[in-house]
């Protein structure tokens, strides 16, 4: 051994006394690039779509329920979990979100000595970095979904007003294709549909081209889908998340799509249902969508199913108040002689009460479902509105389905902001009128269709919105009438409601129509029921209270459409029907208490 | 001179002729539903009152410069017969007007009397009144005038 050897340990110790070669701490925080890809973030904006979880490669995402989160309307009420042992960070999650809720901060260092640590629940859990201003956001430009919607070839206003041509002319199967494709199948909007229908599902069949697997899954909930395709309110489509930032899937145009491709002859033979007898009969009061659609479901169970209709024909306000160039007589038919076909059995002319008593139905039938609709027009209950240039709006409709004519003249003011004053409108329009609204609130508070209000203005209505009919009175000329209307100031509803219109007397008009036409609201007729059983029945204000499943305090009656509830549209009636079939069926099985 | 008591008393006495009025409207109406409703009615004025009851006792009205909103609907619409076959529409017109009536009689009270105390007196009065206008013409508002 070398002297050299021998002393060489010694000479480490010299590098003890110099500057060390490696950092203190290597680990201290550095900053991230302004748009590092690093911890998520998520908004209040977030509604639990869930398309972060579908979309992410790794499954690094699951959607979870939060406490303190309720479910509702237009919210899943659950929240993306993020597993950052499977996170690679590709932002797809952040591209992809609908509302633009979820980001990444550029906080990238969490340091534990828990390994069952790395889940969070991104704007939720409390985290250093959830107040992070920096991180990856996508690009305003940079879009991976589609947000415009497939138009709908349409009659222009010219053409539209010239008849009662169906103004909405359906897609082709390319363009509901093309629209089916931008849906990101969240089914946010299952759960705000009133029938809560499979949205998703039918959308995807319309993908794949597949209308029988459409139409099966659109008659599960809904047996007037060629009718909803056309006229439904699509509430979904309000909450439906594509809305946030562009226009919401055509949802009622896609159902529409599946009915317009499968002709009424193959139902049968798609739906497959085959009526087993079970013995019982049900009556039903009432041929609209909560009657029919009731009757419908009762038949598939085996049911022998009675409809008594006070009207020539059924359908009820869909067939009396809804005009042909929004839903053709044909396509209302198409639902309805389905129905039928199956065996169910409707007397026309019927009135209940008159032609056959209420009770003999309680005493016939093992069980009774009541949607007889609000159909009496609510009177204006002003100064001369006795005068007969006063007409309905109810009337007209019925009158124009029917092929009277209504006789509403050259000169027509309409008088309220429903579907049913819309309608009267663009009929008197259709009939030659030169038509004005007047409606006691704005025209964002009115109660219409949005579809219907533009279509009306771009027809040619004149919308006067803040008018309030306080008189009528005779004309020059018998054949025309006077009325005098006031403007009105809006206060806020002190509870959230509506705005209130307030007349202000010192702002008075006075015009001269050749008819005036009164469409302020409906309600119902119920005088048919003695009192022995009507004493027995729940009501609040001029509307039944159902039960569970329907059913009021007379066990065999089970109630449900626009009388039963507050909502009236022909989508409620219809789950209505639906929800008391499913009722008359555990009531008559013994599983539902009577 | 009247007192404060008995000008209470008046009032609770007009309370308890208008919720007979509803109840006994209601046996003889022939609808269910109005039945149920009036009774409504007759049970809203037997809470006002409960509430003159307590004034008496020692609660306070509402105060005479508190804003109630006027909705103004019964102004313009007809005067109805209450009939055994009234609708919801006309039993709530006639309610509105009824409440309209009382709040026009103890504000002209207010005016006719020169009393401080009793003056405050028929001024709170006839806010009261004119709260339970308000609520009828709410109702009407929504009930009736759904789609205006």
């Amino acid at each position: 051994m070398s002297l050299k050897d021998l002393i060489s340990p010694f000479y480490v110790w010299q590098r003890a006394f110099e500057k060390p070669y490696t950092q203190k701490r290597p680990i201290e925080d550095r900053p991230g690039a302004p748009r590092y890809r690093g911890f998520h973030m998520n908004s209040e904006d977030c509604i639990g779509c869930g398309t972060c979880e579908t979309i992410c490669q790794n499954h690094a995402i699951d959607m979870v329920p939060v406490e303190g989160l309720e479910q509702r309307s237009g919210d899943s009420g659950l929240r993306p979990r993020f597993d950052y042992g499977r996170c690679c960070w590709c932002a797809l999650c952040v591209d992809i979100c609908t509302t633009r809720s979820l980001r990444m901060s550029n906080h990238y260092a969490w340091i534990t000595e828990d390994p069952d640590a790395f889940h969070f629940t991104a704007g939720t859990d409390a985290m250093p970095w959830n107040q992070n201003s920096l991180g990856y956001r996508r690009d305003d430009d940079y879009h991976l979904l589609v947000h415009e919607r497939i138009d709908m070839q349409a009659l222009g206003a010219e053409e539209s007003v010239a008849g009662f041509d169906e103004v909405m002319k359906g897609y082709t199967e390319e363009q509901a294709v093309l629209e089916a494709d931008r849906c990101v199948e969240c089914g946010i909007c299952v759960a705000t549909c009133p029938a809560h229908m499979a949205i998703p599902d039918y959308i995807r069949a319309v993908r794949q081209r597949d209308y029988e697997a459409g139409l099966r899954l659109l008659y599960e909930t809904n047996p007037f889908s060629s009718t909803c395709g056309r006229i439904c309110t699509h509430r979904c489509e309000t909450v439906c998340v594509m809305g946030y930032q562009g226009d919401p899937i055509a949802i009622r145009w896609l159902k529409r799509a599946i009915v317009d491709r499968v002709p009424a002859e193959r139902y049968r033979e798609i739906l497959g249902d085959e009526v087993v007898e079970n013995g019982r009969k049900v009556g039903v009061i009432g041929a609209g969508p909560g009657g029919m659609s009731a009757a419908y479901y009762l038949r598939r169970q085996g049911y022998a199913v009675t409809v008594y209709e006070s009207q020539a024909r059924a359908g009820g306000m869909l067939r009396y108040g809804v005009p042909s160039y929004r839903l053709p007589d044909d396509q209302l038919d198409k639902d309805l002689e389905y129905i039928r076909s199956l065996g169910v059995e409707v007397k026309f002319n019927t009135h209940i009460g008159r032609d056959v008593p209420f009770r003999q139905l309680i005493e016939d039938y093992d069980a009774l479902f009541l949607a007889v609709g609000l159909n009496q027009p609510s009177a204006l209950r002003i100064q001369g509105e006795e005068h007969p240039r006063v007409l309905s709006g109810l009337q007209v409709l019925d009158d124009v389905a029917s092929g009277r004519d209504p006789g509403v003249g050259s000169k027509v003011a309409v008088i309220g902001g429903g579907n049913v004053a819309m309608d009267a409108a663009r009929v008197s329009r259709r009939l030659g009128a030169d038509v004005t609204v007047l409606y006691r609130r704005r025209i964002e508070d009115m109660p219409a269709d949005p579809e219907e209000i533009h279509e009306s203005q771009a027809e040619g209505c004149k919308l006067v919105q803040q008018a309030i009919p306080v008189e009528i009175k005779n004309a020059a000329s018998t054949s025309q009438v006077t009325i005098v209307w006031g403007e009105a100031e809006m206060i806020a509803d002190d509870k959230g409601g509506r705005p209130r219109p307030v007349l202000q007397e010192d702002r008075m008009h006075e015009e001269t129509y050749d008819c005036i036409i009164a469409a302020i609201g409906q309600g119902g007729q119920l005088d048919f029921i003695p009192a022995e059983y009507r004493d027995r029945i729940e009501f609040k204000w001029n509307k039944f209270v159902p039960g569970e499943y329907q059913q009021t305090g007379l066990p065999k009656l089970f109630v449900g459409g626009d009388i039963a509830n507050s909502r009236a549209d022909a989508i409620s009636a219809i789950e209505d029907g639906h929800h008391a079939a499913r009722g008359i069926h555990r009531f008559l099985t013994g599983t539902l208490d009577g | 001179m009247h007192t404060v008591d008995e000008i209470l008393d008046f009032a609770i006495e007009r309370e308890q002729q208008a919720a007979d009025f509803y109840s006994n409207l209601a046996e003889r109406a022939n609808s269910a539903w109005m039945k149920e409703m009036l009774l409504g009615f007759s049970k809203e004025e037997m809470r006002h009152k409960g509430k003159l009851k307590s004034v008496k006792l020692g609660d306070r009205l509402l105060n005479a410069d508190q804003h109630v909103q006027d909705l103004k609907i019964a102004d313009y619409l007809v005067d109805v017969e209450p009939a055994e076959d009234i609708s919801l529409q006309d039993a709530l017109i006639v309610a509105m007007k009824r409440e309209k009536a009382a709040y026009r009689l103890y504000s002209d009270m207010a005016r006719a009397i020169d009393d401080p105390e009793l003056k405050t007196m028929f001024l709170g009065l006839a806010q009261e009144e004119a709260k339970h206008k308000l609520y009828f013409e709410v109702q009407y508002d929504d009930q009736i005038m759904r789609d205006n």
